[in-house]
């Protein structure tokens, strides 16, 4: 009758084997995952994103198989002129491909270890396994931005990839990075990131995060973000496909007056899933965080959103609002969403909303009255409700690039 | 039949005992723990027949294969229960007739709760079915509500007087496998009210049980089963109050509404329990399963509580709308002061077409409470049209306590629009300044801002309770401020 709250999954001995011994990090790292697994549906942050489909694939690491060469970037890769690029290709940095010119300030190596332990389940299969990533740290301000590409491919068998992200922003440093990640068709591929970010005193972050995964692919990324006193993370996440996506965000505020902005947006068809989880620890006071989410499902498509907030006693002048927005373009899509605060503060503003319903009637009306037919009129109004979330993004010419993402995926729908 | 003789004799050597406040009148009880025989004994008592007695047993064996498998999920913090440790019957050991007949300590323990029995039930025009422990010991109003064709009695009666309903209904909202508590429940329920209102009736007067914790160390297992036929309405009050104790008390009730084509429910509870000192020593453990189904067209749940007593509070009143149109709300005001914790909300099922629910909860929490606002609006593929509105406020009270908020919100059909908006506040310098300038103190200045903060449930109340309840919110907060 119990369900186990773990699941059986492919990342075992047989995964192990296809890679060269592990160093003490990734062995305990191992060793953890042998005993937590990966969560089951019973766990409560993994209810409405089960794993199952995944644990079944028998995935192997892509830094073992021979058969994927990638040698260039994929022509439906965003181009970001005037950028720094950094391009990983199954979670390895390739020199080749990536374009960073000095700057100063800027510096970008290689992540060799998995040295910062992430407690999440899934972080603890990247540290197991990492293979790769790199480390960017910016001191004073890098006023060109870095464009980071992934690109996710595997060869005659199913693989996976575990890579290491760190972004390293020095006291009143200022960054601005655009995180795209993207795929091949073929054999699905399990991209499974995990970035570490921290943002030091007075400091300046945007980070955007485009994923656009195949759509047969895995992506499941975990972000843990330490943000300091006075300092701005000001990030957008976008996800506009792949079979299974789960974005999950973590900020720590370590100081006082840090203000976090987390906003995203989802357009999902086919049987996509996607999943925005994010968990903001206000454990000191006068800090902000402002999340904004919304999305639009088609198809059979999930999209999730469970977010929390966590006042600590001492945090007093919090200030935390969440809002969830989704729309229903067809019959057939689920919702899930689970806004929840925890406060232990008295002199706190925390709010959340949360919407689902379809496109309104009335608006399709004053369209049609106008003479758009209805099919244009539909993805106007979608356009429209998408283009709002990206009003939050600070960088004009990210906010085009994403606003082209989002048009494109109106195209794929329409044609679809 | 050694072993059921075994525990009869037990139950005599029980001895009776004196205890402060605890209303000394003889009764029968069951020796401390739970197994077969123990159910099998309460269901002797209550002279059940057969399908009554395997229906417990069932209860019990799933509650059993259960094992420890409390729900952990709730944000609740307590020692243990230990199951074994408790009485699972006690009953007063007459029945009685009519009011007359009630022993007059029974009436002078009600007054000394503020519940004049007899002049509310002539007063108030309130039929009172008054549950003394786990019998009902006096129903009043009986011979009226009977001439109409309406049921209003003892479950343990209607369990005789009309099988077929009880057979039928019973269980039918909240299974025994529903849940840990429910299946407890459903094991060793001793008594509770049950009312049937025939099709077409609007019930022309408020029916009400005052639920009241009396025997020490008695687990109360209430049982409550309300079906309203077609076009049917009727609106249930539930109070309750506790004498102060120092040790837990468990308590785990169902109540279980049906509603079918057209009818309506309006079930009101205030529940100001005992909350445990301020140390957070003693109070009533509340683990409660209400549940509505809406299983006609057009048919209507409300559910109103004012949850200011109790320990822990566990309790989710719901709504299943089955029906097409069918319509389910509620309306909770949840207050938690000193150690006291509630994890209360509810869940909307939205299963036939146009259905529509609305939730406003407000939770004010002062002291080192924690109270927690944990619900679900659920929409099927099938709920075309279907609506939800939620609003949930939480009032802080002093920098000591929490307020937590757990929505989950589930749609799975593109025509349903559901709604959700939860704020966080406290109480304003600049309201109590105001207040305090105009002479009020500075508690009285609390009792008037919680008030209004809870004004959109407390009207929905029936006026008798609504007074009280306005009452309660005052003196629940005492000791909050200053």
């Amino acid at each position: 009758m119990k369900q186990s709250a773990l699941l059986d999954h492919p990342f075992g001995a047989r995964y192990a084997a296809a890679l060269p011994a592990a160093d003490a990090a990734r062995q305990d790292a191992r060793e953890t995952l042998a005993l937590e697994g990966l969560p089951g549906p019973k766990r409560e942050e993994w209810r409405f994103t089960p794993l199952r489909g995944l644990a079944k694939i028998p995935f192997i690491p892509a830094a073992s198989a021979d058969d994927i060469d990638v040698c260039d970037l994929p022509a439906d890769v965003p181009r970001f002129t005037d950028a720094h690029r950094i391009v990983l290709v199954n979670g390895v940095y390739r020199a080749d491909l990536s374009d960073t010119a000095s700057e100063t300030g800027l510096t970008v190596t290689e992540a060799k270890t998995p040295d910062h332990g992430v407690d999440a389940p899934l972080a603890v299969l990247n540290a197991a396994y990492m293979s790769g990533g790199v480390t960017i740290s910016v001191r004073g301000v890098v006023a060109k931005p870095v464009h980071l590409v992934s690109i996710g491919a595997a060869g005659a068998e199913p693989a996976a990839f575990h890579p290491r992200l760190a972004i390293a922003v020095a006291p009143a440093a200022k960054l601005t990075i655009l995180e795209t990640h993207h795929g091949l068709p073929g054999q699905p591929y399990f991209s499974n990131p995990v970035t570490t970010i921290s943002v030091g005193t007075a400091g300046v972050l945007r980070r955007y995060v485009l994923v656009r995964e195949d759509s047969e692919a895995f992506h499941l990324a975990t972000t843990v973000a330490d943000v300091a006193a006075d300092a701005k993370f000001d990030a957008f996440h976008l996800g506009l496909g792949g079979a299974l996506v789960r974005q999950e965000i973590s900020v720590d505020f370590v100081g006082e007056g840090a203000a976090v902005r987390l906003n995203g947006a989802y357009a999902l068809m086919g049987r996509a899933h996607h999943d925005f989880t994010t968990f903001m620890n206000h454990d000191m006071p006068n800090c902000t965080s402002s999340q904004v989410f919304k999305g639009v499902v088609d198809g059979e498509s999930r999209g999730v959103y469970q977010g929390r907030v966590l006042v600590a006693r001492h945090a007093q002048k919090t200030d935390g609002q969440q809002l969830h927005k989704a729309l229903f373009l067809s019959r057939g899509p689920q919702i899930d969403c689970k806004p929840e605060l925890e406060i232990y503060a008295d002199d706190v503003k925390c709010a959340h909303g949360a919407t689902t319903g379809e496109l309104d009637p009335d608006h399709l009306f004053y369209l049609a009255a106008r003479g758009i037919d209805p099919q244009a009129a539909r993805l106007l109004l979608v356009q429209g409700f998408l283009a709002d979330a990206l009003e939050n993004v600070d960088d004009a010419v990210v906010r085009d690039i994403l606003s082209g993402e989002i048009s494109g995926w109106l195209m794929r729908k329409a044609s679809a | 039949m050694a072993a059921k003789q075994e525990t009869a004799a037990a139950v005599r050597s029980v001895e009776q005992y004196k205890y402060g406040f605890v209303t000394d009148i003889e009764s029968e009880k069951a020796p401390k723990g739970l197994s077969e025989d123990i159910i099998r004994f309460i269901s002797a008592k209550k002279n059940e027949p057969e399908w009554m007695l395997e229906w417990r047993l069932k209860a019990y064996r799933y509650w059993l294969a259960l094992g420890d498998e409390e729900p952990k999920w709730a944000k609740l913090n307590y020692p243990k229960i230990d199951y074994q440790d408790s009485y699972y019957y006690a009953a007063p050991k007459q029945k009685l007739a009519s009011m007359d007949e009630v022993d007059p300590k029974l009436l002078e323990t009600y007054k000394k709760l503020g519940i004049p029995l007899a002049e509310q039930a002539v007063l108030a025009g309130v039929a009172v079915d008054a549950v003394f422990d786990s019998v009902s010991v006096a129903t009043t109003y009986k011979k009226k509500l009977e001439e109409m064709g309406v049921i209003f009695k003892p479950i343990s009666e209607a369990v005789h007087s009309h099988p077929e309903l009880v057979k039928k209904y019973l269980g039918s909202v909240v299974p025994y496998t529903d849940n840990f508590f429910a299946a407890l429940n459903s094991a060793v329920f001793t008594d509770g009210s049950f009312v049937y209102i025939p099709k077409g009736l609007r019930c022309p007067m408020e029916l009400s049980t005052y639920f009241r914790i009396n025997e020490k160390n008695t687990g109360q297992f209430e049982r409550t089963l309300i079906i309203a036929d077609e076009g049917a309405y009727v609106s249930y009050l539930e109070g309750c109050t506790a004498p102060q104790r120092d040790e837990n008390q468990l308590h785990a009730a169902v109540v279980e509404l049906i509603t079918l084509d057209d009818a309506e429910i309006k079930y009101s509870t205030v529940q100001n329990w005992y909350p445990g000192d301020a140390e957070g020593k003693g109070g009533i453990y509340n683990f409660v399963t209400k549940r509505g189904a809406c299983r006609g067209k057009n048919s209507k749940i409300m559910w109103t509580q004012v949850e200011t007593g109790s320990a822990i509070t566990w309790k989710y009143p719901s709504c299943i709308l089955q029906g097409d149109n069918s319509v389910g709300e509620f309306y909770s005001v949840a207050i938690t002061n000193n150690h006291q914790q509630a994890d209360t909300g509810t869940k909307m099922i939205h299963l036939g077409a146009n259905t529509r629910s609305k939730i406003i909860s407000k939770g004010i929490s002062a002291g080192k409470a924690d109270n927690t606002y944990r619900g679900l609006v659920r929409i099927g593929p099938r709920a075309d049209g279907a609506r939800n509105y939620t609003q949930c406020d939480s009032l802080l009270i002093g920098d000591k306590c929490g307020a937590h908020t757990v929505p989950y919100i589930e749609s799975r059909n593109p025509t349903a629009q559901t709604e959700h908006e939860a704020t966080t506040s406290k109480i304003s310098e600049d309201q109590l300044f105001y207040c305090q300038q105009r002479g009020m103190t500075e508690e009285e200045a609390v009792s008037l801002i919680v008030n209004g903060f809870c004004r959109e449930v407390l009207q929905t109340l029936p006026m008798e309770f609504a007074v009280e309840a306005q009452k309660l919110v005052g003196i629940s907060l005492e000791g909050s401020v200053g």
